[in-house]
């Protein structure tokens, strides 16, 4: 949780006010005395999960810092933000910037801007673990070349591809190079607690408490595309639909790898991703067809409508799903929005067996300790919880709930 | 009513060459460009080997001392347009001031352009190579649209007071310098339309339209053909192919190849036009090859093969905006060109099309303005120009559109189309010395528009794209809304840099620096040596002395 204090600046440069820190979560240090610091407000908020790349009006506009929550409306008036230029305090850039002497710049554009906001706020884009790594470790990096070097050193690790993957069907629409993906689901079982995403180990038995996870192959004539792409299967790989679907493609801007956001046929990154994640669906359900997806008796959980987490991302109907998929959709929202000191979600459905014939059934036992619980009592801390995961899970009768604060369990 | 006709004072020919070979490299020991070539154009065997230069050795930097015959021109209209002062700090944001003065700045910086990709320039200016996308705005032209819309907003047409008298005054206005500056015959010959696309398609739908009423409309049916070419852009391709479904006309396409640097003519006049071909679209200028269609021949074969109606249109998007079209001269039927590749705003391009046969067409869409007489029904239809322009037209941007072409005129189309010719051709040579770039389209020494599409062995487009791009200089890469002709030349993408007046020498200079660097910087991650490039900029270190590690 952000320790910084929001503040309004509005419309005149001040100078010498005194700074907040940031969370140790980004990569900045303190900036130095005499430098203002704009901080968005506090990102406690719930955001929309994923898609709101595709909301127009959570775009910041050129020109302009806007930004969605509406707490905050900048014009590049204001962004007479002086930076020193003794940085050696920092690893980084500081966030925002314009001519050493003070002047106003007209018109700049805001990347960088936008990318230290999406920083500050990365728990919020719901990465995986790798990819969220590999954010923070771009993110890092001061210079822009070198970052364009470590995407063309990422290229060449990527390993070779038969021709069997570079067809049509693979084919990336709108990249100004020939990008193909493909992706294949295996059985796997979740080891780890959901707060930080946790991993997968081989599912070595039989039992109803495994996931599908999917792997990539892909390959692209133009480089810097190939980096991209192996970013992206790095940051996919062994990951669950559900967690790829929530994965808000804004990551790139806070890895500061000079990618557009713009939505339109013509972004091969947000194609790259929007491809990668409908493979992961059509990979999974593949499997399933395959092999043995259902006569799990009362272990199935119905999941209709949306499948996912997230909105403005592709919807796919699934009659039933076994445990998997919902189970890291349910974890994600709820990790997502309560920042959970421990959160424990146990399929019991097998306990149910005899209710095969009821659709929709399924029992799981959510164990939960979170800050956000302090000071509701059990039937809000319980409405709370089902209005978080409204769409995720909608037809799951019984889901015992066991949800603490944190001054309860210590 | 009918507008003075400009004399011509250049030869009728109907394609316009020009007619003094290109000046070759000179040798270094001279300093001045003036000495026609002796090998360059005598060698025409047709292959893709170009001429050696004279001494090989010394000519490697014939470049640093070449001076054009017009040097100043692209300085003096720099400072016309504010967007080219546009520049990029260490961290890639772009600044642009109001005032722009800076041309002068340019003349005595430094022309090492980018060097190597090791470090970046603190503050790189903006070198913009992508005229043939889009190409910038002098100040009188965005003056222009702000004045209308500060004093004399107004819709035009259709009102008795006084802002709708000027208003539709300098709208009309607008039209008679584009009539003008095509040596069209009458005013009403020029349609607005909101560029060239619209413009193709609004003759390809008016020729294919059914529309009921028992009028005679010029259409073209079933078992017509209509021919294009392998080479043409998307705009000039899609709509006849809709057309063609629409009525179940055939269409027909000239195949291209590297061989040809573009469309086969001697394919087109090997049968492909026949008593059955009625309309004819053609690119004067192609926007992937630079080559200058031979319209003139084209169309003297057309009219003596096709039927008798046969109906040509021209794609001058690419060769209205750099030299001297004359609608008269050429032949043709219908010309289309955009006004934002001539220093007019987005927004506005226009049809130029034969009075009579606008009249016997179709209309396009249907409103107000474009009509006579309204009943519940049927409709009569307004001549040529109104019939086409249905709805409040583009005011604001047609105003836009004059003021760039008495801009372009105040500076001389020719004196432009002179300077381009010299400088493309220097870009054109420049490139051919560039280790592992292959240029697409006509070789050195044969005429061509002043662009260049290049493909490298060493690194893929889009790659070359992004990497010029840190170095501050605006290229296109991709296949430039031609993927016919890009599968046909056996490339998926291509790098395009396109020219405009306004590009000085040391935008070409910088350019290709840049790009020597990034092709440098590509080689040595594959095979680790170091390679100097000019100026002794090193442009690519070897393993051991590159100091990036990889992260992860």
């Amino acid at each position: 949780m952000k320790a910084a204090t929001p503040f309004l600046i509005a419309g005149v440069p001040i100078a010498g006010l005194a700074l907040q820190s940031w969370s140790a979560a980004n990569a900045w240090t303190h900036p130095p005395a005499n430098s203002i610091v704009v901080p968005r407000s506090s990102s406690s908020r719930p955001r929309a999960v994923g898609g709101s790349i595709g909301d127009p009006k959570s775009r910041p506009r050129r020109g302009m810092d806007t930004w969605r929550d509406g707490e905050m409306t900048m014009t590049t008036t204001i962004a007479t933000i002086t930076t020193t230029t003794a940085t050696a305090a920092h690893s980084s850039p500081p966030p925002s910037s314009s001519a050493d002497d003070g002047t106003t710049t007209t018109t700049t554009t805001t990347t960088a801007a936008s990318g230290d906001d999406v920083i500050d706020d990365i728990d919020s884009l719901c990465l995986t673990p790798q990819l969220r790594m590999m954010t923070l470790a771009f993110a890092s990096i001061p210079d822009e070349r070198t970052r364009h070097k470590q995407l063309l050193h990422m290229a060449s690790t990527l390993p070779d591809v038969d021709d069997d993957v570079r067809v049509s069907e693979n084919r990336v629409p709108g990249c100004l190079s020939r990008v193909y993906v493909d992706c294949t689901a295996t059985r796997r079982r979740r080891i780890g607690d959901g707060g930080d995403g946790g991993g997968y180990g081989d599912d070595d038995d039989d039992d109803d408490d495994g996931v599908w996870a999917v792997e990539y192959r892909g390959d692209s004539d133009g480089l810097l595309t190939k980096g991209l792409l192996a970013l992206l299967i790095r940051g996919l790989n062994d990951r669950t639909p559900d967690e790829i679907d929530a994965i808000d493609p804004k990551f790139i801007k806070a890895a500061r790898i000079t990618q557009s956001l713009t939505p339109g046929r013509n972004n091969g990154f947000l194609n790259m991703l929007a491809v990668m994640k409908k493979k992961a669906r059509e990979a999974v359900e593949r499997a399933n067809d395959e092999g043995g997806g259902g006569g799990r008796g009362g272990g199935e959980i119905d999941v209709e409508g949306a499948a996912s987490a997230t909105k403005n991302t592709m919807t796919t109907t699934t009659t039933t799903t076994t445990g998997g998929p919902m189970y890291g959709a349910i974890l994600a929202a709820l990790t997502k929005s309560l920042k959970p000191k421990s959160i424990e979600l146990v399929d019991e459905s097998h306990k149910h067996a005899g209710h095969a014939g009821i659709k929709g059934t399924g029992r799981a036992l959510l164990y939960i300790v979170s800050d956000a619980f302090e000071g509701l009592n059990l039937v809000k801390r319980h409405k709370l919880i089902y209005a978080l995961l409204g769409d995720v899970m909608p037809r799951i009768h019984a889901l015992a709930i066991v949800a603490r604060s944190t001054s309860e369990v210590e | 009513m009918s507008l003075p006709l400009p004399l011509l004072s250049r030869s009728s020919s109907s394609s316009y060459r020009y007619c003094y070979p290109p000046p070759p490299p000179p040798s270094s020991s001279s300093s001045s460009s003036t000495v026609p070539p002796t090998s360059s154009l005598s060698d025409d065997d047709g292959n893709d080997d170009y001429p050696p230069p004279s001494s090989s050795s010394s000519s490697s930097s014939w470049w640093k001392d070449y001076k054009f015959n017009d040097p100043h021109l692209a300085h003096s209209v720099i400072g016309d347009f504010p967007i080219l002062s546009t520049r990029f700090d260490a961290d890639g944001k772009m600044t642009s001031s109001s005032s722009s003065s800076s041309s002068l700045v340019d003349d005595e910086r430094d022309a090492g352009g980018g060097g190597g990709t090791g470090g970046g320039k603190a503050d790189r200016r903006l070198i913009y190579l992508d005229s043939a996308a889009t190409s910038h705005k002098p100040s009188v032209v965005t003056d222009a649209l702000i004045s209308y819309y500060e004093t004399m907003n107004s819709n035009v047409h259709r009102g008795a007071h006084a802002l709708s008298r000027e208003s539709t005054e300098a709208y009309e206005c607008a039209r008679d310098k584009v009539a003008s500056f095509v040596n069209a015959r009458d005013r009403n010959e020029v349609i607005f339309t909101s560029g060239a696309t619209e413009a193709i398609n609004l003759v390809a739908t008016s020729l294919s339209c059914r529309e009921g009423g028992g009028r005679e409309y010029r259409l073209i049916g079933e078992g017509d053909e209509i021919l294009i070419t392998e080479a043409e852009h998307h705009s000039n391709i899609v709509p006849w192919q809709m057309a063609a479904s629409r009525t179940g006309a055939t269409l027909r396409y000239v195949p291209a190849s590297s061989v040809s640097d573009g469309f086969d003519v001697s394919a087109l006049m090997g049968g492909l036009v026949n008593d059955r071909t009625k309309l004819v679209s053609i690119q004067h200028v192609s926007n992937v090859l630079g080559t200058i269609n031979p319209i003139g021949d084209i169309v003297d074969y057309v009219r003596d093969n096709a039927s008798p109606d046969v109906l040509i249109l021209l794609d001058a998007c690419q060769s209205v905006p750099h030299m001297k079209v004359d609608v008269r001269a050429l032949g043709v039927d219908f010309v289309v060109a955009s006004g934002h590749k001539m220093c007019g705003p987005t927004g506005i391009g226009f049809l130029w099309g034969r009075e009579d046969v606008l009249n016997g067409m179709a209309p396009y869409k249907g409103g107000g303005e474009m009509i006579d007489e309204v009943y519940m029904d049927g409709s009569t239809y307004a001549r040529s120009p109104a019939r086409f322009e249905a709805g409040t037209p583009p005011i604001a941007q047609a105003i836009g559109l004059g003021a760039a072409i008495d801009y372009i005129n105040g500076i001389g189309i020719d004196r432009i189309h002179e300077y381009e010719i010299e400088l493309g051709d220097y870009l054109r040579r420049r490139l051919e010395d560039v280790e592992g770039v292959t240029v697409l389209g006509p070789r050195v020494g044969v005429e061509r528009a002043a662009l260049c599409s290049f493909v490298s062995d060493v690194v893929h487009p889009s790659d070359l794209g992004t990497f010029l791009d840190l170095e501050g200089v605006a290229i296109r890469s991709g296949h430039h809304c031609c993927q016919p002709l890009h599968r046909a030349l056996g490339h998926s993408h291509s790098a395009r840099a396109s020219l405009y007046f306004y590009n000085t020498k040391e935008d070409v200079d910088d350019f290709v620096s840049a790009l020597e660097g990034t092709l440098g910087f590509f080689r040595s991650l594959t095979s680790g040596t170091t390679v100097d490039g000019e100026d002794g900029n090193i442009v690519a270190e070897t393993n051991d002395d590159d100091p990036f590690v990889p992260l992860f």
